[in-house]
């Protein structure tokens, strides 16, 4: 048959264009920072996930170095083979103590966790349970088992009783599964009432804590010590490359869990081990959570003014419990309009619109940052509350 | 792009049931006589102006109408210039077969969408003439509305309509139901499934990218549908399987291979079809020879009924030998949304009653997967 093997890349990506569904890269000039420089523009910096602003702490940059500088700038092997240093052992022994678990393990990204261990937790004659808002790495992980699958409606635990009792009846092993610190909203699943509810229907849990870990519970240790239940949540999994400020994927839990992980998940397997800078910064960025509580008492202190003033002002900050505050606007136009508007004036934040939220809801989605001051936050709140005027927002 | 949109207005539809006649088919003499007011044009000329505050001058649409009350005044008083009048009734005092004559003139005019005010009676009279050639919506102004065509408000029905012509709702099955008029009010309940219409509908949106999403047709839905209900069918293969009633369902026969019953209730062993639209007696004495069974159904209309609409062969006597647990229901997670309470009435206390218990059912709304959706058996 006669076929030009590869005219779908070119028709696919003119189709995504057209819908303006493509990804318009921004480049930034700068590290994340508080102020950054986004194609050329100074900003202050809204959507990055480095909450605490550690990517640009000293003695994290500096142990980064030391440890690449001793160690060298690859590790040579997968974990598996000949790829797992002293210093990897290191992260994991001092990750699992700050989190209160039995062990961890460090994945290469939280996508890699997701995708590589959920698919080996169930399998045929088994089932998965989700909240209905997981995120993308979860569904993906979802996809790749065997096993059946139900959805739950968002954060509801009396309707995840329900399914529960149903499959109860039917299944060998039960998995729950949701997100900790939902990214859309910034709401906080309740955590708590899903692990009781899952005990008494002998459910193992998982949860994904990109957005909790370094953000909630005392010294941002998560959210099993945020509702106070180390060690109870079956799987507790989260990420180095947000609040942490470094990169990677972290799982915590028992010895078995680990045992099991590091043995069944392919991505693990199969992907270089993290080079010794990124270790040495992991290791650094757990450091400093242990000995400098300021940061996470930056980042909520400005969470708190920034989302009072926003009240204040008349804006719709939806339900959120942690430094992820909505701005919802209403229409996707309007959130987009926004967007661009405090794009011009100095303001870093996208906006969010239907499908990925309701269509009434679309909203700019601001992350705080630890290492913003009053100064930088007033200068944004008035972008805020000068455009929402203009756009007829407040 | 312009949409063409067909427009027609039953003026009469919502007369009996503020005088208590549980419809007005056949009986407007006796509801004008009982002192109703019509209520219909209001309604629609309410709607258009709602469509009309959303346009922007990107919208571009082409009217077509019925002279004088059907649609034409209705689009005049709500502000709409440029009108082509397709059809002019001669008599003043309308029926169904100008509802029925306007809709040949829509299908000339090869219109994307109808939009009609009314209640059942009218969708019946507008399915009859263009089947499922041309999506229907219904701006609700009848004593009935039990057919999946209608919007929930007219408010809702306006923002449908604009999200249509912005193409950002999508084309499915919509059942045109009904209520036996002349046996309801001798005390009989007979609602019955008259056909599969297009309607319009949420399209189902999977997650492609961080941010992008991409619409899944409702057709894709289904095949995923069907390859549950295969597996469901390998693994209890010892079962007889009935195969219930709409499009969903439908659809699904069709693609395993099995000659369906639109309308009706069929059953199938071992792959092979063993009874075609089947009644409660059929149903019954195949239940005698197979010990095991179970039962596929969609929700039907808008309401949302598993039972006991359109489905009365699936009395409580065949229920109860199913067995409740036997009940598997599929959807589109679109439908779904217009959908989120299940309802049953099977006319039979204690099984009504058992159902209530149940609180919620899983329904499967993609490959092996599903979600708990609550089920009601008040009755409407």
């Amino acid at each position: 048959m006669e076929r030009n093997p590869s005219a779908f890349l070119k028709e696919e990506y003119d189709e995504l264009v057209k819908n303006n569904f493509d990804w318009k890269l921004r480049i930034l000039e700068t590290g994340s920072s508080p102020h950054s420089v986004v194609d050329g523009k100074e900003v202050i910096m809204l959507c990055s996930n480095n909450y605490l602003n550690l990517s640009n702490h000293t003695r994290i940059i500096k142990e980064s170095m030391d440890a690449a500088k001793k160690f060298g700038a690859g590790s040579g092997s997968v974990r598996a083979i000949a790829g797992t240093m002293k210093l990897h052992m290191e992260v994991e022994k001092r990750l699992a103590k700050f989190k209160g678990t039995e062990s961890s393990l460090i994945y290469q990204t939280g996508f890699a966790a997701n995708s590589g261990l959920i698919p080996q937790l169930a399998g045929k004659g088994d089932i998965i349970i989700s909240d209905e808002l997981n995120h993308g790495s979860i569904i993906d992980g979802v996809r790749l088992t065997k096993a059946d699958r139900a959805v739950y409606k968002h954060c509801d635990v009396g309707e995840l009783e329900k399914v529960l009792k149903d499959a109860d009846k039917k299944y060998k092993r039960i998995l729950v599964i949701t997100d900790g610190v939902f990214s859309m909203d910034g709401d906080i699943s309740p955590m708590d009432k899903i692990v009781d509810v899952a005990v008494e229907y002998g459910a193992m849990t998982y949860v994904d804590d990109a957005h909790g870990e370094g953000v909630i519970g005392p010294d941002g240790r998560g959210i099993g010590a945020h509702f106070g239940i180390e060690g109870k949540i079956d799987v507790e999994m989260g990420t180095f490359s947000k609040a942490y400020g470094v990169v990677g994927g972290l799982v915590a839990g028992s010895q078995d869990l680990v045992n099991f992980a590091l043995n069944k998940s392919r991505t693990w397997l199969l992907s270089g081990s993290h080079p010794p800078a990124v270790a040495g910064a992991q290791l650094a960025a757990i450091d400093v959570l242990e000995t400098e509580p300021e940061h996470v008492k930056n980042l909520w202190d400005n969470t708190k003014y920034f989302k009072k003033e926003l009240k204040n002002m008349g804006f719709d900050t939806g339900h959120s419990e942690t430094p992820i505050t909505p701005v919802i606007v209403g229409e996707s136009s309007k959130a987009k309009e926004l967007s661009n508007g405090l794009y011009n004036e100095g303001v870093f934040a996208l906006p969010i619109v239907f499908p990925m939220v309701a269509k009434d809801k679309a909203r700019i989605r601001t992350m705080m940052n630890a290492g913003l001051t009053k100064e930088d936050l007033n200068f944004a709140l008035e972008k805020f509350e000068k455009l929402g005027k203009s756009l007829k927002i407040i | 792009m312009v949409s063409k949109v067909g427009f027609v207005v039953n003026p009469i539809a919502g007369m009996g049931g503020k005088v208590g006649l549980k419809g007005t088919d056949g009986v407007v003499k006796k509801a004008l006589k009982l002192g109703a007011k019509p209520i219909a044009p209001e309604k629609a000329e309410e709607t258009i102006k709602e469509f009309l505050s959303r346009c922007t001058t990107k919208d571009k649409i082409q009217w077509f109408t019925c002279a004088g009350e059907m649609g034409g005044n209705e689009l005049t008083n709500a502000g709409i210039k440029e009108i082509n009048i397709l059809y002019n009734a001669s008599d003043k005092a309308t029926s169904f077969q100008d509802t029925k004559n306007s809709c040949k003139q829509f299908l000339k005019q090869n219109v994307d969408l109808i939009l009609f005010c009314g209640g059942d009676g009218t969708a019946r009279d507008i399915f009859s003439v263009v089947s499922n050639k041309i999506p229907l919506l219904g701006i609700p102004s009848g004593v009935k509305m039990h057919s999946g065509v209608f919007g929930i408000t007219t408010s809702a029905t306006a923002k449908m309509l604009h999200e249509f012509v912005n193409q950002t709702l999508t084309i499915g099955d919509a059942e045109i139901m009904d209520l036996d008029e002349d046996r309801y009010r001798n005390g009989e309940w007979n609602i019955q499934l008259f056909g599969i219409a297009k309607g319009i509908v949420e399209p189902t949106y999977v997650q492609v990218g961080k941010t992008s999403y991409e619409s899944i047709s409702d057709n894709d839905i289904k095949d995923e549908l069907t390859e549950h209900i295969v597996d469901e069918m390998e693994a209890h293969d010892d079962f007889l399987f009935l195969f219930g009633s709409g499009g969903t369902i439908d659809y699904i026969a069709n693609k395993i291979g099995i000659k369906n019953t639109l309308l009706g209730v069929d059953a199938v062993y071992k792959n092979q079809l063993i009874g075609t639209d089947l009644n409660e007696e059929g149903l019954l004495s195949l239940l005698n020879k197979y010990s095991k069974a179970k039962v596929i159904l969609s929700p039907i209309g808008a309401q949302g009924f598993i039972l006991g609409r359109g489905n009365l062969q699936l009395s409580p006597r065949v229920i109860k030998k199913i067995g409740l647990d036997n009940i598997v229901v599929v959807s589109a997670p679109s439908k779904l949304i217009s959908t989120p309470v299940l309802r049953v009435d099977t006319g039979d206390k204690i099984l009504d009653h058992q159902f209530m218990e149940k609180e919620f059912m899983m329904v499967v709304i993609g490959y092996r997967m599903s979600r708990v959706v609550k089920l009601q058996t008040n009755n409407f």
